[in-house]
């Protein structure tokens, strides 16, 4: 069975790949470590939205890892780190709030909420937030690497492609004069003769 | 380039005017100081630093700020209630300019917002920002505070589409009970300078551009942005920053021309240090501008760049 979804890591952001097989990432937080090559992967991640849902894609896209060990220094404001052990104990309410969060606006837009039942399936969280030491870290990680089985279901690969479609139904009216022939419609964006309003 | 049908606002805060119909005012530029990392913070919860630093630096943006006409504002940023109040107090006493106060933490910004109001710094101070996150305490702080100045951002966590920022700030967005823009009106904001918020290019940086030309002509306030925060969070070229760091510099200071061109009225436009670079890139663009819609009845400030360095 393949374990790891096709041209993963899927989203790209602020981290290393080290060896697709190993069963655990690490998420370094707003502190920047020397990366481990043993484990799956490893990077920041320094907000409680947009860093949440792309470390929730690139983890249940790979069966291999089992364990996110969040360690580094806390995001202030932000909360990171708690947004995450957050969603992974609480998961998200119909508005796509991380459920317990104390992060500054801990809201999910491009992951489903089974996107986020996979990740609580799929991964135990290791907590070490504070932990900033690279020998403890390669410690932890090599303790946990080889621990586990492959979680028996395929990769998921979970993002939205909302951001792809139209957004507006509203009929054009100009409000942007452009000269004397043509005129804009703001939210539509399209330049049109004014002839046609 | 355009011009707004819609009446464009512009606010004076402690003399620096912002907004208006593109090519009118010279852009408003605001450079950060004591921000994460900034190597003249020694202690960053107390609020310590190189005084000597800080006052060099504010120098050197009220200098290039002089020598193009571009208006500046000194973007604050602090992380706890004693550091912040700290760089409040140095910040006003080495200049006259207008300031921000940044902190991602609500209880940094009400502590702020309730100390420049005791010392009576409320007309000269901007509340960055009253945002999604914001809750009871953090608008009855704003509310009891003379705080008349505010950025609005219209970060939508959960729907990052033109669409969804526009509603936040009318309605709420069915997230929050009340559009941002009411809720600011709440905490008694007259000069409401709208953020569409720059998310992570590949998260919809480039909607903000789009989203600043949208709100200019349904709103008319001013509206503006920190577009360098698309380049800084993008990775690619993160990683070139370390064989070229010219070029990440080009790419942060080089976005300065797109919120321009997409009307923008004020930039936040990052480490206050690039100001002897961000200042003509912005002046260059403002005059491009200015000749751009001198012929649709705009004229251009007797402080613009286009009548200081043409």
């Amino acid at each position: 069975m393949k374990t790891v979804a096709e041209g993963w890591p899927i989203v790209k952001g602020d981290y290393t790949v080290g060896d697709p097989r190993s069963r655990i990432a690490v998420i370094t937080l707003a502190s920047q470590i020397n990366p481990s090559p043993e484990a799956a992967l490893w990077g920041s991640s320094k907000t409680e939205n947009l860093g949440v849902e792309k470390i929730i894609v690139n983890v249940i896209s790979n069966c291999n890892i089992r364990y996110v060990l969040i360690c580094g220094i806390e995001s202030r404001g932000h909360l990171a780190g708690h947004s995450l052990i957050a969603i992974h104990e609480n998961g998200i309410d119909e508005k796509g709030r991380i459920i317990g969060s104390e992060g500054a606006i801990p809201f999910i837009e491009n992951v489903s909420k089974a996107a986020v039942k996979r990740f609580q399936q799929q991964i135990v969280i290791l907590d070490r937030i504070g932990l900033t030491d690279p020998e403890k870290i390669t410690e932890i990680v090599r303790r946990y690497k080889g621990r586990g089985e492959v979680y028996p279901d395929q990769p998921l690969v979970a993002i939205s492609q909302k951001k792809k479609q139209p957004t507006f139904t509203d009929s054009l009216s100009g409000d942007i004069i452009i000269s004397e022939e043509f005129i804009m419609d703001a939210a539509a964006g399209v330049v049109c003769p004014t002839k046609d309003f | 380039m355009f011009k707004f049908q819609k009446e464009q606002e512009i606010v004076n805060i402690a003399g620096v005017k912002i907004g208006g119909q593109p090519g009118e005012l010279p852009t408003v530029l605001a450079g950060t100081i004591f921000y994460d990392k900034h190597e003249i913070v020694k202690d960053a919860a107390r609020g310590l630093f190189d005084r000597t630093a800080a006052e060099r630096l504010i120098n050197l943006q009220e200098t290039s700020a002089e020598e193009t006409g571009n208006p500046h504002i000194i973007h604050i940023f602090g992380t706890t209630p004693e550091s912040i109040t700290r760089y409040i107090d140095f910040v006003t006493e080495v200049s006259e300019a207008p300031f921000l106060i940044d902190s991602p933490e609500g209880n940094v910004r009400s502590r702020a917002a309730e100390y420049v109001s005791e010392v009576g710094l409320a007309d000269k101070a901007i509340y960055n920002s009253i945002n999604m996150s914001i809750n009871a305490s953090e608008i009855e702080a704003l509310a009891l505070s003379d705080i008349d100045s505010s950025i609005i951002l219209g970060f939508n966590a959960t729907d990052s589409s033109l669409q969804g920022r526009m509603k936040l700030l009318e309605n709420g967005a069915g997230l929050m009970e009340n559009g941002l823009l009411s809720i600011a009106d709440r905490c008694g904001i007259v000069n409401k300078l709208i953020d569409p918020s720059i998310t992570p290019m590949g998260n919809g940086a480039g909607v903000a551009l789009r989203m600043t030309i949208t709100a200019k002509a349904k709103w008319g306030h001013p509206t503006g942005s920190g577009i360098h925060n698309a380049p800084s969070a993008w990775n690619w070229l993160n990683q070139k920053k370390e064989k070229d760091p010219v070029l990440y510099k080009i790419c942060d200071i080089g976005s300065t021309c797109l919120q321009q061109a997409a009307a923008g009225d004020f930039i936040l436009y990052g480490p206050i240090d690039y100001a002897p670079y961000v200042f003509p890139m912005a002046a260059m663009s403002d005059i491009m501008i200015s000749e751009a819609v001198a012929d649709l009845d705009i004229e251009s400030a007797s402080r613009h760049p286009v009548n200081l360095l043409v």
